[in-house]
């Protein structure tokens, strides 16, 4: 290779680590947690094989014969180490350790046997009845209730139990406390009605917000072009802001606006309307409010391409036109907009895009509320992994519904690419030849 | 052109449909100075009681106002600094340097560059838990500046191509080295590119809401937005606009002001580079 490629690669490698970690590896990993049942109760990392008396109840559901049932419950008596140190604890060295010699490793099956080899033990230490059933006790091994950090760990102390075999990978599969594999996700979204809500309510949201983004977008680009310099200055800076200032604060201000102590209430109640939530009231209420919320931004985006699209149209057109004798209206209709063709086709897509993914304005003022009436699908995969009040975050079903915002991100991405013209940008450096 | 159309009925209309716009802006200013008999839209007194953040802690004990400001600063301004730094070198590799597959990081570039990067953030959020980076300012930043990348490095490539070859050429020429040229010759020619990638992504930081409430929701190094956002989406508190305006003022005027200044700057990124 060439120093001028080492020179390319070197320059462009900070850039291609940081674009690989943060883009390519959540687009894959969206995929991959789509299919895992990852939730805030699973962790992320992995986990440990736990049985306790919720999976024994799953168990019986899950079919399981009672004797197993009764065998996992009582795994019997075992006298090992922590007994023998338990026990040398509560009666001396001197008897743990005879007892030790006699039974090291033994396993008994009932209570009643460990008491009498207690009881055998030379001088008899532990008189009382209840003390030696007390010191039996601490033989005890049942697998219930215990943590076991690795899948042999688990799978020995099942076999120490006589767990029969054909019981065990269903025993297993129901202790792991970790994620596992699962296409699941993909029939619980098929199955929900509320799958199909969010499908309808993105619709909604995406055309009507869209609509108004373009025509208002154009209007304002083509009224602002016709007026004086001053006039129309005054209002592309008003129509500038939606999308200059922070979007907390953009919805801190339309809060304000439509709240029950805010601005549309405190001037209808001078005309007799009692005052009330005019973004919450009723889902109407709340589409409008998102759809302008929605539309005003995206028309502020809409206003700066195609005036700067309409200045690029010769001036000289635009006077041929006036000496023809055509009207404002003819001029608008017959020159300047058949050459937005191409900017409003951008406006359309990059917003449909942008639409489909993007959640903030609607989060911070309806929430997806009254009742889910404006829950779109991207809120909902948000709602469902990241943010909900149940505190059980659901992030493979999340990652499941982000699934689907990802591919058509990529299929319009390359559609994009395809749409530019690409032989433009291959131009060949010029110095290396 | 002024001779087939009247002026007043387009003004009427533009005038009915900013009038919403007009005065949330209009109210914003007015009733963070002022106080007003509850149900009536006339100020009657000047205060600046609806400022107290600046001075005193909040009812709740929130964190002080200035330790948030600073790490949005931070925030911000290490996003910047970063995203710059990675698209100017970048930028110019793809622009003017030859290296096998640079077809493809072209084309990827393209994709990126129109791919919605909100998706992503469920994946995200589980990357960052893994790498323990979850809930710190230097994630956010990280992951900011990764999301910010294609369109840095896109505008700079923009810059780039503008820059006449014959600069270059007789750089080489004279015996300097490729990077020589790039420090010497041409990085002066792109700098309105460069500001201008350092003032956007700056103020798209300063902006940026839904990253550090998903990836750093703790209260150690909260930024205004999430500091605004809680004020706002608090039951308590969500009833005294007053003081969440001006906690709002507070929060956007660098961004009025920066706008302001460099106006011209950022009109830049949608034109293109150099005079030369």
């Amino acid at each position: 290779m060439q120093r001028s490629s080492w020179l390319g690669l070197a320059f462009l490698s900070p850039a291609l680590i940081v674009v690989l970690l943060f883009f390519l590896m959540p687009v894959i990993l969206t995929g991959i947690f789509a299919f895992t049942n990852m939730s805030t109760a699973t962790g992320v990392k992995g986990g440990s094989y736990v049985l306790n008396a919720s999976s024994l109840r799953a168990l019986t559901d899950a079919g399981l014969p009672d004797v197993t049932r009764s065998q996992i419950e009582s795994a019997g008596y075992r006298v090992d180490e922590r007994g023998l140190a338990a026990l040398a604890e509560a009666h001396g060295q001197a008897v743990a350790e005879e007892f030790s010699k006699n039974h090291a490793g033994e396993v008994f099956t009932k209570r009643r046997d460990v008491e009498r080899a207690l009881k055998d033990l030379s001088s008899n230490p532990i008189r009382k009845t209840r003390d030696r059933k007390a010191a039996a006790d601490l033989f005890k091994r049942s697998i219930l209730n215990q943590r076991y950090e690795t899948l042999d760990a688990f799978e020995a102390a099942l076999n120490e139990a006589g767990i029969p075999k054909p019981d065990r990978p269903l025993i297993t599969e129901i202790a792991y406390t970790g994620w596992t594999w699962t296409t699941a996700n993909f029939d619980l979204l098929l199955s929900l009605d509320s799958t199909w809500q969010y499908a309808k309510n993105t619709g909604i949201y995406v055309t009507f917000t869209l609509a108004f983004n373009v025509v208002f977008g154009l209007f304002l680009a083509i009224t602002t072009f016709y007026l004086p310099a001053a006039q129309a200055t005054a209002f592309r800076a008003i129509w500038f802001l939606p999308r200059i200032l922070p979007p907390v604060l953009y919805i801190v201000m339309w809060r304000w606006f439509t709240w029950d102590t805010g601005f549309i209430s405190t001037v209808l109640s001078g005309f007799g309307v009692s005052s009330k939530n005019w973004m919450l009231d009723t889902e109407y209420h709340a589409w409008v409010t998102v759809i302008l919320i929605n539309g005003f931004v995206g028309a502020s985006m809409g206003m700066i391409v195609f005036s700067s699209a309409i200045r690029a149209i010769p001036a000289s057109m635009l006077y041929a036109s006036e000496v023809d004798g055509a009207s404002r209206w003819q001029q608008v209709w017959y020159i300047i907009l058949p050459q937005l063709r191409w900017p409003i086709l951008f406006i359309t897509s990059y917003q449909t895009m942008s639409l489909l993914t993007s959640f903030e304005y609607i989060y911070l003022s309806t929430d997806g509320g009254p009742g889910g009436s404006t829950e779109v699908w991207a809120l909902a995969a948000f709602h469902t992994a990241l943010n909900n009040y149940g505190g059980n975050l659901q992030y493979g079903l999340g990652a499941t519904y982000a699934l689907l915002l990802v591919v058509i991100g990529v299929l319009a991405s390359l559609f994009y690419l395809r749409l530019f013209n690409f032989k433009n940008l291959l131009t060949k450096p010029r110095i290396e030849g | 052109m002024k001779h087939n159309f009247r002026n007043w009925p387009v003004l009427l209309v533009l005038f009915i449909f900013s009038l919403p716009l007009l005065i949330m802006l209009t109210f914003l200013v007015v009733d963070t100075f002022t106080t007003k008999v509850p149900g009536t839209l006339v100020p009657n007194a000047f205060t600046l009681h609806h400022f107290r953040f600046l001075w005193t802690d909040l009812d709740d004990g929130r964190w002080g106002i200035y330790g948030v400001t600073l790490n949005t600063f931070i925030f911000a301004a290490s996003t910047a600094a970063v995203v710059t730094a990675i698209s100017v070198m970048a930028g110019y590799a793809l622009s003017r340097l030859s290296f096998p597959a640079r077809g493809f990081f072209l084309g990827s570039l393209i994709v990126l560059h129109a791919f919605p990067t909100v998706t992503l953030i469920i994946a995200i959020f589980l990357i960052l838990q893994i790498l323990g980076l979850y809930n710190t300012l230097i994630g956010v930043i990280i992951v900011k500046t990764a999301l910010e990348l294609p369109f840095g490095i896109w505008v700079m490539k923009g810059f780039y191509d503008t820059v006449p070859w014959e600069i270059e050429m007789a750089g080489v020429q004279d015996g300097a080295s490729r990077f020589t040229v790039w420090w010497k010759l041409i990085l002066p020619q792109v700098q309105p590119g460069l500001m201008a990638i350092l003032i956007f992504s700056f103020l798209s930081g300063w902006s940026e809401f839904v990253l550090p409430m998903v990836l750093n929701p703790g209260t150690d190094a909260q930024v205004l937005s999430t500091y605004l956002a809680t004020l706002l989406l608090d039951t308590n508190t969500n009833s005294d606009f007053n003081l969440i305006s001006a906690v709002g003022l507070f929060y956007a005027l660098p961004v009025v002001i920066i706008y302001l200044i460099f106006q011209n700057k950022l009109m830049n990124i949608y034109g293109g580079g150099t005079k030369g």
